[in-house]
Order: structure tokens, then sequence, then C-alpha cells
């Protein structure tokens, strides 16, 4: 449904949301005059209902189109580009000499939905906010800032707890929230923030039903001379199956969706439009538990020649080709770096090392004869010590690509003599599994940012393991953590890249877990409506528009209406 | 009229049983709400953040007995506590919205099928052995036996996806506002086709069954000969003096069919994305939304014991030698 009424741009014709849905009355800049309404939909998350939710704090409540489109980043990373710095509220950052602070140089003139002007002073009380309240704290404040300081209008000085370069790549998720608003609110967690003001493009609800939902410009937008969609429209979906059945209806304009077959079940649709790039995002590898119970099990997972067998006995282009329908890509480094982090490979890590990264049952099982892992009558092997060998790989109920996947392993596992299993407990018990330990292999997708840094960091320094769900292994090495305080303790880039060389070189020859493969972007697009769409013929940001992708902001803004 | 002591008694035991087991179901399921909300946190989830929201959802790190009392607490106030999935909307919140889809749904389904299978059980009954009777009653047994969800899925296929006739999710035009006009009546007309039309196959084929054997019993009393014999027309015979006192034995039936069409409408709704009870409770259930769960539950167990009071009352008014049995 496309409207054609227009308005002047009229700031106490926004007065309050019930007027502007009243009248629905549309803001067009620039221009003027009549202009046809441009409206973007989308799909970004999957419910049976739409709940008025726009509390950014609640990360399980709240809709996925809060962050960045009512509330914008101070800065974004770029990992498609280097993990170089988009600034969006700050204009700057600075590390103080001794690392222990950081100064945050805002954006001037920027202004709430509501017309006030946003200041360090809203920054400051956000952060402190979520330090007095952990159950606000959506970014890990409370871990790693001391304090804040607002010194003036456009400045927030933030001191650290410990040395941390990494520091601004996390608070890139860091909702800033109008203290204005938020310092009347009695219970910031249970507050719905059904009539959010917010810093972002498209803050105003003009509709909300449990069906569908429409969140329009912000009439103070800051970057307004960018922005060219007027109103982004949420119809609820309920899952994978009913995406396939409105796809036909040639309504959505920006997917993330998995689609089988997508060739055939959406692109045919219209093939002059329908479009997708579902580039690898971050690794996906067999974890082991360093502080499993079972005696025979650690024995073999601390052996580096076991690791290898294990390895050698992955058949990738199965998992890829036959669980993954062709969607992921094989994961050929010893070190797991994903692909899109291609700038920080080190070949030095790579080419003879990465020997045990093949499909070689042979070589599998010379191995581990060779390392003394007798096998028994029942064709299983046992430890050198000659210490049982038997362990399940868990793995959540209902994924079914990755079960088939994990099943993939084990028919390779078997046949160089290990006694491996599946176990598919449900989703909520799987996490508890590798939380508390209980577990003895798992296949599982690590830690992700926008620098390969953070997923190295907390999926193998001694600080995260056991501790998030991406680092279950429990790895500890003190020379790795060493490297990691030296990366978070460097300024420049080169400085990073060299540290970040050792980390891989030291990966790659410690062989802590085994890579598989790396998961598809789930993203896709029509163009009738919409250009400006992220392509592989010009792959410049990550495209999904998932609520754990910060630039799908900038995406959002490189869209311009058909004329 | 009165209904024996006794007979009340059995019904609060189905009560209190329902109750506790209402309590214990969802606690037996692996996951819990806490951990699905710190799942949700993912990397962010900082010791003290888990803290906070286990602080906050204390309620499942109690003691079992004490959740008990809370749960009974909660009951006796209508309090049926907060959603964990659509937090922070109240239990009763999320149920009301989506009673009244489902209430609109199963009756509009049980009405239909009612007309229909009555009016087929009837006539195959009047022409038992004829073509009609040879090929409407074995299609009755068909359509009792097939399950919903293969109706739902091949319905979906076939005219919403495929011939694009009906809509293929929704209680309604997305683009609409509920509104008392023939616009929005007519949306929600046309979205509730396809789901009517699955729930009604089990029912038709149930009513006719029933009506049927009824019908045939009734047949054979003389008031029917009598009527015959007076020389009334087919029609009136059929319907006036059969269909009409056939008829009770379809209508119990129909309430203890109750649990079975309810069984039905969730796979429908889950099929058609139809914001009713069913899909919330599918939600909820993968989501370890206990309170929702339990509140459903509860919901579903009274409307069914409901149900049977009904019939109990209905059987005591028709047939006198009831009342004090039993």
């Amino acid at each position: 449904m496309r409207l054609s009424k227009s308005a002047i741009r009229n700031n106490s014709m926004r007065a309050s949301f019930a007027a502007a849905t009243a009248l629905t009355a549309l803001v067009v800049f620039g221009t003027g005059g009549a202009a046809a309404e441009s409206v973007l939909t989308m799909h970004i998350e999957e419910q049976s209902s739409w709940v008025q939710n726009f509390n950014p704090f609640d990360l399980a409540g709240r809709r996925q189109s809060t962050m960045d489109f009512i509330y914008e980043p101070l800065v974004i990373f770029n990992a498609e580009d280097g993990g170089k710095p988009v600034f969006r509220l700050a204009t700057d950052y600075k590390f103080s000499e001794d690392m222990k602070s950081v100064t945050y140089t805002l954006r001037p003139g920027v202004k709430w939905s509501d017309g006030q002007p946003l200041t360090s002073a809203d920054v400051k009380y956000t952060i402190d906010l979520m330090l007095k309240n952990a159950a606000l704290d959506t970014v890990g404040v409370g871990e790693t800032v001391a304090s804040v300081e607002a010194p003036s209008p456009t400045e927030v000085r933030i001191d650290l707890k410990a040395v941390n370069s990494d520091f601004p790549e996390t608070l890139a998720d860091l909702a800033v929230v109008p203290e204005h608003i938020w310092k009347d609110v009695s219970d910031p967690v249970a507050f719905k923030n059904e009539k959010p003001v917010g810093s972002g493009p498209m803050t105003e609800l003009r509709r909300f039903t449990p069906h569908v939902y429409e969140q329009c410009r912000n009439p103070n937008y800051w970057d307004a001379a960018s922005l060219h969609v007027d109103c982004l429209r949420l119809p609820q979906i309920s899952g994978n199956d009913q995406m396939l059945a409105i796809l036909p209806e040639g309504n959505m304009d920006w997917i993330g969706s998995f689609i089988p077959q997508i060739d055939k079940t959406f692109v045919a649709l219209d093939p002059d439009h329908n479009g997708y790039w579902q580039p690898p995002a971050e690794t996906v590898a067999f974890q082991m538990n360093f502080k499993s119970g079972n005696e025979g099990n650690l024995e073999a997972y601390k052996d580096l020649n076991f690791r290898h067998a294990f390895s050698l006995a992955m058949d990738r282009a199965s998992m890829v080709d036959i669980a993954g329908f062709g969607y992921p890509v094989v994961n050929e480094h010893a070190t797991g770096l994903p692909p899109r982090f291609e700038t920080w490979r080190n070949k030095g890590a790579e080419g003879d090392k990465d020997a045990f990264m093949g499909f070689d049952t042979e070589k599998a099982n010379k191995i581990l004869d060779d390392a003394g892992y007798k096998k028994g009558a029942d064709g299983f092997r046992t430890t050198p010590s000659g210490k049982p060998l038997a362990f399940p790989i868990i793995v959540p109920n209902g994924w079914t690509d990755w079960i088939d996947a994990v099943q993939i392993a084990v028919e390779g596992l078997r046949a160089a003599g290990i006694n491996a299993s599946v176990a598919t407990p449900e989703y909520e018990q799987w996490r508890k599994q590798i939380i508390d330990g209980s577990f003895e292999v798992v296949m599982n997708s690590r830690a992700d940012g926008a620098t390969p840094f953070r997923g190295y960091y907390q999926s193998l320094s001694t600080a995260y393991g056991g501790r998030i769900t991406g680092a279950p292994s429990r790895y500890s090495n003190p020379k790795l953590d060493a490297l990691f305080d030296q990366y978070l303790k460097a300024t420049s880039e080169y400085d990073h890249k060299k540290i970040f060389n050792d980390i891989q070189l030291l990966i790659a020859d410690d062989f802590p877990v085994v890579p598989v493969f790396n998961g598809p972007t789930w993203y896709q697009f029509s163009s009738k409506r919409f250009t400006g769409w992220v392509t592989d013929k010009d792959p410049v940001m990550n495209p999904e528009d998932h609520d754990n992708n910060r630039m799908r902001l900038m995406h959002l803004l490189r869209l311009k209406p058909v004329q | 009229m009165r209904i024996s002591s006794r007979r009340l008694g059995v019904y609060a035991v189905a009560l209190a049983f329902a109750i506790v087991m209402n309590f214990i179901l969802p606690r037996l399921m692996p996951g819990s709400p806490v951990d699905a909300m710190i799942a949700q946190l993912g990397p962010r989830a900082t010791p003290a953040a888990v803290e906070a929201i286990k602080a906050r959802f204390g309620a499942v790190d109690q003691p079992m007995l004490w959740q008990f009392v809370d749960y009974v607490k909660g009951l006796a106030t209508l309090d049926l506590g907060v959603s964990v999935k659509y937090y922070p909307q109240t239990v009763v919140q999320v149920l009301g919205r989506s009673t009244l889809w489902t209430a609109f749904l199963v009756s509009t389904a049980i009405i239909f099928s009612l007309c229909v299978g009555v009016v087929l059980g009837a006539i195959s009954a009047w022409r038992r052995g004829g073509r009609f009777d040879t090929i409407v009653s074995p299609l009755s047994v068909i359509m009792i036996s097939v399950p919903p969800v293969i109706v739902a899925l091949t319905t979906l296929f076939v005219f919403a996806v495929s011939l694009r006739w009906f809509p293929v999710g929704y209680a309604y035009d997305p683009n609409l506002d509920p509104a008392f006009n023939f616009t929005f009546a007519g949306s929600v007309f046309m979205h509730a086709i396809l789901p009517v039309l699955t729930l009604s196959p089990f029912l038709i084929g149930e009513f006719q069954t029933t009506m049927r054997s009824s019908m045939i019993s009734v047949l054979g009393e003389d008031y029917v000969t009598m009527a015959r014999a007076k020389g009334l027309s087919h029609l009136t015979v059929m319907f006036g003096y059969g269909a009409r006192n056939a008829m009770l034995p379809v209508l119990t039936n129909l309430a203890l069919m109750l649990g079975a069409v309810f069984g039905g409408s969730i796979v429908t709704e889950i099929v058609f994305n139809y914001p009713g009870l069913g899909l919330t409770l599918y939600t909820a259930s993968i989501a370890r939304d206990y309170p929702v769960i339990q509140g459903q539950l509860l919901l579903m167990t009274l409307a069914t014991l409901g149900a049977n009071f009904l019939v109990d009352i209905i059987y005591g008014l028709v047939d006198p030698r009831l009342r004090e049995a039993v």
C-alpha cells in the first residue's frame, strides 16, 4: 500500500505520536512539494505477535528494529573494511596516553527526535544507568568501565578498569538514551518504551498492531540528507515456512531469512529484481572440553595428535553441500580465520600448517596408530595410557543443518576408530551444558566482531573460558593470553596486525579447536522498489538486517526508492 | 435442577489435579525461562547481568514448594503472572488477545460442521444403504482419520500458495485496523475460510457418523411410523420428527470433542499463522514461557471441564432418570 499524501515540514505538528498517527502526516525533506512516500518492507525477526516494546536494554523483548534505527550508535566498525570506524553520534574518540581512558567527541548539533539536544550528559547518563543496574548492562560496561565524566557538552571521558584498546568496538552496541525522558522512568527494566524518543533515522511509530508496525522518519535526524526511505514497514512473520509462503506476493524488500533452494524459491519469482548475497560469517568449529571430567577423553583432547586426527576425519565439503544446502563455505585454515578478515591473514600461519585441514581418514588412522591409540575388539580406540575414549557431540535439537553436519563428523570419526556419537539436547539445555562444562565435544560458532581479534579473544582467552557460549573449550594458554594482553595495550593498527600475526601462528601450531566451515549471512532483497543494495559485486559491508549487525544503519542510508 | 454432590466432588478433584499437573508439567521440560533470557544476551551476558536477571525472575530458583504457593496465590487473585516471551505483557493480556481469535475460529468451524454433518447424517440414515449413504458414510470415516496437519498443509499449499485465492496468514489484512465495518469484517471472513475448512473435515465426519446412527434408531420409533402413516411429507418426517429427536447424542458428542477441536486448532493456527491460543501455546513452549503455558493449559482445562459440566446439566434436564443417579 502506498500513500501519496504529503505535508509540509512542521515541528509543531509532531507534538505527539497520536497526532502524527491520526494525520498520517509525512515529513518530506529537501525537494518539498508532493512526493510519493517510500515505504521499505523488512523482515528482521520472527515472532507470533508484535509486542510494542522498544526498550533498548531489553535484549530479549525489544523489537529488533530498536537499535540503529531508533538509537544510533556512537561509532560503528565495518568488518568488511578492515574494521575501520564509521563515526555516527561521535566524530572521534581518543585513548589517553596510558590507555586507561577513552574520550569521545560528540557530533555537534545532534537532536533527539523530540527536538531536545543530544549531549554528553545523555551518554554519561546512559552508561551510569547501566553501571547502577546490571540487568540493563547490554554491553558489559560493568566489567570494563570504572567511571564516566562529561567535561563538556560534546565530550565524554570513559575511565576503564584495565587497558583495553578493543573497548570502542564493544561500545558500538550501546544505545544512548535521552536523560530527559529516562530519568522519569521508575523501572527501566520493565519499561516498554512504547513511544520512543531516539536519535536514529526511524523513530516515529506511525502504526502498531500485533500484525504489523511502521517506523517512520525522525523529523530531527541529523543525517537527514542521506536518508531516502520514509518508513520501515515490519509485517509479523512467525517462521521460515511462513516466509516461503508469502514470498510470491512480492511485498518484501529487505529479508534476512533461511530460504532453502533460494534460486528456485525466491530468485525465480522475479529474476529481474530478486537477489541475495550470503557471504560467509563467523567460523563454526568443533570445540573439546579441556576441563572434561572424563579422564580418557581429556587425555585425548589435550593431545595435539588427537586434535589433528580429529580434523582429518572431518568431511567439510559434505558438511557444506549436504548439511548446509551449499550455503556455508569450507574453512581451510588451521587458524580458523573467517574469510571476511582476509586483510588480517598471516600467510606464514598457513601452507604446511594447514596440512591437517583436509579430509583424509587414512592419514587420521595413521596418526592415531603412531601416537599409541590402540583399537580394541569393537574397532574403537583407547588412549595411549589405555583408558576408554568415547564422547557425544552435542548440537541443539531442531537445528537440522547443524545436526546433519555433526552426523557427518561422527561418521568420519568412527571411520578413524574414534567412538563419537550425536546428542541433541534442547537449545537451552545445550547452552547450559556448554556454560557449566558438563559436555564433551560441541560444534559451535565462535564469537565474532568487526575485527578478528574479538572472536579469538572471547573464544580462546583464559579470561572468557567457559563463561560465554562462544568459549566452551576452556582453553588456557599463558603465551596466548600474553599476546591478547599485548594486543589490548597496543594502539596502532600496525602493532595490532603484528600481534595478531603472532596469534595466528600460535593458534595454527597449537590447534586448540577444529574449524570446519563458515556459516552464511542471511540476506535477500528485491530491487523492485529500492536500489542501492549491497551485493557480492560491491561487498562494502555486512548486508544483514538483523540486530547483530550495526552496519545495517549504513545500509539503510544507501537505499533509494526507484523513481 | 440438582447435580449430585458426588458428581461435584469429581469435578473438584479433576480441577485440583489439573492445577497441580499444570504446575508440574512445564517444570519437567529442560531449560528454564531464565536460561532462555540469558541465552539471548549471548556473549554480552556478564556475570552481574546474569545475576540481575535471575534476581528479577527469582521465583524459578526458589524451592518448588514456595513456587507452588505463589502459583496458587496467583490463581486465586486471577494474577497469572508476567509473560517471559512477551515481557512485560501479563499472561492475562497475552491470552486475552488470542482467546478471541481461537473462540471465533473454533465456534465458526463447529457451527459450519454441525450444519453440514447433521444434514449429511440425516440424509444417509433416511436413505440407509442407498447410493448417497454408501458414498458419504465411508467418506466420513476417512475425514475423521486424516490428521489436521495434513489437511492444513494441503489447503495452504493448494488454495493459498499455488492458486492464491486466499491469504497465507494472519487473522485479517495487516493494513487494516480493527473496526466495525464491511471491509474489516470481509477481511476477517476471507482469512478465516481456510483455517475453518481445515478444522471442519474431522468435525463433519464425527457429526455425520453420530447423527446417522442416532437417526437410525429414532427412525424405528413408533411416532415416526405414525407420522409417516399420517401422510406427512418426507422432509417433515425426516427433519421435524427424526432429526430433531436424533440431535441430542450429537450435542453430547460435541462437548466431548471440544478437546480434539482445540488440538486441531493448534496445528491450524501454526500453519496459517493465525494469532490464536494454539500459536501462542506453541511459541510459549519453545520460549519456555512457563507463566503463559500454565495460564493456557488452565484455560483449556477449565473449558473442557466446563463443557462436561454443561453436558451433565443437559443430560439431567432431558432425562429425569439421571438426576439422582450416577
